[in-house]
């Protein structure tokens, strides 16, 4: 099964669909996790979805904003939506009636 | 108005270039999208040296899950690399013998051998030498990669410090006092020419192993046939002084048998083995592909 991290790089690359490279996909756990995210831990699960076969990743072109250089295009593949929806299905059904669960229609 | 000096733009900038530095431990294709990223992002260089920091170290530590590095460190740079510095040890002495009694007095200092025969050993021990620790460096990149700089450092202190080390530590060298700048150049500093050549030797078969791997077919057989030659050439030799003893003490002397001479050698010389396999392999699979 996914760990909590790997899943949220999966969300979020697959919300940023053919814009998810490293950095977005960096901004996207922070801005959702309100934590820093680390360009070490990324990375290095990146290399470890990738391995699993959950993500393809390239190098793309450089653009001025980089500075010249190139990004690390990200695409979850059809294995990883399947991870990723699987581990989403497990955290609702062991979720189902905790109080947090129960609150969070309360919160919204 | 006096005051503390514009430093910012100096040291953002030093700073910035010490993460371009770090970086370079990186694959190249990393070391370009994390710099790309850190640019995009904006971030502070404290943040950005801590995110470099933090990637390189784990990309460390990633290496050491695989045998390789264990294996280079292990085999190659502690087992060989002690064996290597006695071997370097016993011909530094040798030689310095020789060539103090020859500049001082223009003999040859008396080891019950004929200076030919002196001349010979140290010759083919020199050149032995030279080969083994370059295999050693070879397979040690091969091995290593990116931790070739942790494995590097263990061989290097190993094979210049651990011989007479062993000495100081047993009461036969006694190190006199001297300050703490001396003592480490003492422990980090090659002493002698020809013990400079050698690790120089090591240095270069260590550049070519990180950057080809595997060596040719051919060249390997090359490598593996001059290993052999100069490991049964050198312990031959060194039986001269073990039959010398024996005839000089009536008996009393007992050499060190053949075998005893030879295993150290033979363990000096295993990684030959190693560029030996993964070149075949490698030639294997080249066939099958073509």
């Amino acid at each position: 099964m996914l760990g909590e991290f790997e899943y949220l790089i999966l969300s979020a690359a697959t919300r940023l669909h053919e814009g998810a490279y490293g950095a977005a996909i960096r901004q996207e756990i922070e801005e959702a996790t309100r934590h820093r995210c680390s360009i070490g831990a990324l990375y290095t699960t990146l290399d470890r979805l990738e391995t699993k076969g959950l993500i393809k990743t390239w190098m793309g072109d450089p653009t001025p904003q980089r500075g010249g250089r190139p990004k690390r295009m990200v695409r979850v593949t059809a294995t990883g939506i399947r991870a990723a929806s699987d581990f989403y299905l497990v955290m609702r059904r062991v979720s189902r009636g905790v109080s947090w669960e129960a609150n969070r229609i309360a919160v919204r | 108005m006096g005051g503390e000096p514009n430093r910012g733009p100096m040291m953002t900038q030093i700073c910035w270039r010490l993460v371009d530095i770090l970086s370079r431990m990186l694959d190249a294709d990393e070391r370009q999208a994390v710099r790309g990223d850190l640019a995009e992002s904006g971030e502070s260089i404290g943040m950005a040296l801590r995110d470099v920091l933090g990637l390189i170290v784990r990309r460390q530590i990633g290496l050491w899950t695989d045998w390789q590095p264990w294996l280079a460190l292990l085999a190659v740079a502690s087992m060989a690399g002690v064996l290597l510095s006695r071997i370097l040890f016993r011909f530094n002495v040798d030689l310095s013998q020789q060539l103090v009694a020859y500049q001082q007095y223009g003999v040859h200092f008396g080891t019950l051998l004929t200076p030919q025969q002196d001349m010979a050993f140290l010759l083919s021990l020199a050149v032995a030498l030279l080969v083994w620790l370059w295999t050693c460096g070879f397979v040690l990149g091969s091995l290593s990669g990116g931790a070739i700089w942790l494995t590097w450092s263990v061989f290097y202190l190993m094979v210049l410090d651990s011989a007479w080390v062993r000495f100081v530590l047993s009461g036969n060298i006694i190190v006199r006092n001297a300050g703490p700048l001396r003592r480490f150049m003492a422990v980090t500093v090659p002493l002698n020419i020809a013990t400079l050549l050698f690790l120089l030797a090591g240095l270069c078969g260590a550049f070519l192993g990180v950057r080809r791997r595997v060596l040719a077919l051919r060249a390997a057989y090359v490598l593996a046939s001059a290993i052999t030659i100069l490991t049964i050439l050198t312990t031959w030799m060194s039986g001269w002084y073990e039959t010398a003893h024996e005839v000089w003490s009536g008996g009393a002397w007992q050499g060190v048998s053949w075998p005893m001479r030879l295993l150290p050698l033979v363990l000096v010389s295993w990684p030959v083995a190693y560029v030996l396999a993964t070149a075949k392999r490698r030639n294997t699979s080249d066939k099958e592909i073509t």
